[in-house]
């Protein structure tokens, strides 16, 4: 019963991310919205009721299933995207590895020592 | 016995057109794929999800079903990606006071970090001729699925490209952090979670929960905050 109601309390703020998304016009999607209007009022509550955190929980855990249709469909986009997989694995593989050197490169850089200093 | 094969022919037909049959190859995969990562030692080249993905790839081609159908039979599954994307919120919610305690290096990593993640990609194949759909599929490849689906909608990109590039940036990711903490000697396990979170979504942040929890924290804490700021930033700049 209680998971039921954190799923109502999720897919309301869902559908408020959708409203605000079709009358602003805004260039995100309606979930993302509700993200960050539910991060939002937690911040400003500053607790969570046990039915919501277990809602949630349950999601997340099987986002796997959600995505999987989505994953299948790269086996079948093989041929539509003919003579661009060089430009695609490139793009990945250097892509990824820029980034992560940038990333690590900056944390290492604004963080102090790993004890004290960042008080 | 071809009449038999023609009613097998017709229960096929019966069943492709049914969310039932798509339900069963999914779930069935699901679990199925979980076992396999798990009796497999849990190899970080071969996340569960792509065993999954292979599963049903293989099983709808041995059926013969078209993946047009298997996709509309399961997408009451795919509904269910709005509501899943507002729970991010809630682990988003429960990390947030991790900021205070490395909120400098944060600030200055994230925008420029979780830019570039999308920019460097976007260059590189866009230097070597991909097609506006293929870059609009790449941009957002350093972001949680259920975020960058919505991002690639927006953008105009492939689902299925995209969800390909995500699983390869996450696994590269993981192996990257790994190699390059090595060689520039960071131990940092807030650094280094914040680093798989940031690049390497889902399957960095599980690798983050390996190394400890702190680093799994950081993850999860870097990996919110870029699906948030890259959702928010990439529609915008995007088309420039």
């Amino acid at each position: 019963m209680s998971m039921l109601y954190g799923f109502l309390v999720l897919t309301v703020f869902f559908i408020a991310g959708e409203v605000l998304r079709v009358l602003l016009a805004l260039p995100v999607s309606g979930g993302v919205i509700g993200m960050i209007l539910l991060t939002l009022l937690l911040m400003a509550r500053g607790s969570i009721s046990e039915s919501l955190a277990g809602a949630s929980q349950a999601l997340i855990s099987v986002l796997v299933l959600l995505i999987m249709p989505g994953v299948v469909g790269v086996f079948f986009v093989v041929d539509e995207f003919a003579g661009q997989w060089l430009a695609i694995g490139v793009a990945l593989a250097a892509g990824t590895l820029l980034s992560v050197l940038t990333t690590l490169w900056l944390m290492q850089r604004f963080s102090g020592p790993e004890d004290g200093s960042h008080e | 016995m071809s009449e038999l094969s023609a009613r097998f022919q017709e229960l096929l037909g019966l069943l492709s057109t049914s969310p039932a049959l798509a339900i069963v190859l999914t779930f069935g995969a699901f679990f199925a794929g979980n076992r396999i990562f798990r009796l497999l030692k849990q190899p970080v080249w071969l996340p569960p999800i792509l065993i999954s993905a292979m599963l049903v790839s293989g099983m709808i081609a041995v059926l013969t079903i078209d993946y047009a159908d298997y996709r509309e039979g399961a997408q009451w599954l795919t509904v269910l990606l709005g509501p899943a994307t507002v729970a991010l919120g809630v682990p988003l919610y429960q990390q947030m006071h991790h900021i205070r305690a490395l909120w400098r290096p944060i600030l200055f990593t994230l925008p420029v970090a979780a830019t570039m993640a999308a920019v460097y990609a976007v260059v590189i194949a866009a230097s070597l001729g991909a097609s506006e759909e293929v870059l609009a599929s790449l941009a957002p490849k350093s972001v949680t699925a259920p975020i960058a689906i919505g991002i690639t909608e927006q953008l105009g990109g492939s689902v299925s490209l995209m969800m390909g590039g995500l699983l390869i940036t996450g696994m590269l990711a993981t192996l990257f952090v790994d190699l390059i903490a090595r060689w520039l000697s960071i131990t940092d396990q807030r650094i280094l979670g914040f680093a798989l979170g940031l690049n390497g979504h889902a399957l960095g942040t599980a690798r983050a929960f390996e190394i400890g929890p702190t680093a799994g924290a950081f993850a999860s804490l870097g990996m919110g905050l870029t699906g948030v700021f890259t959702a928010m930033i990439l529609p915008l700049v995007f088309h420039l």
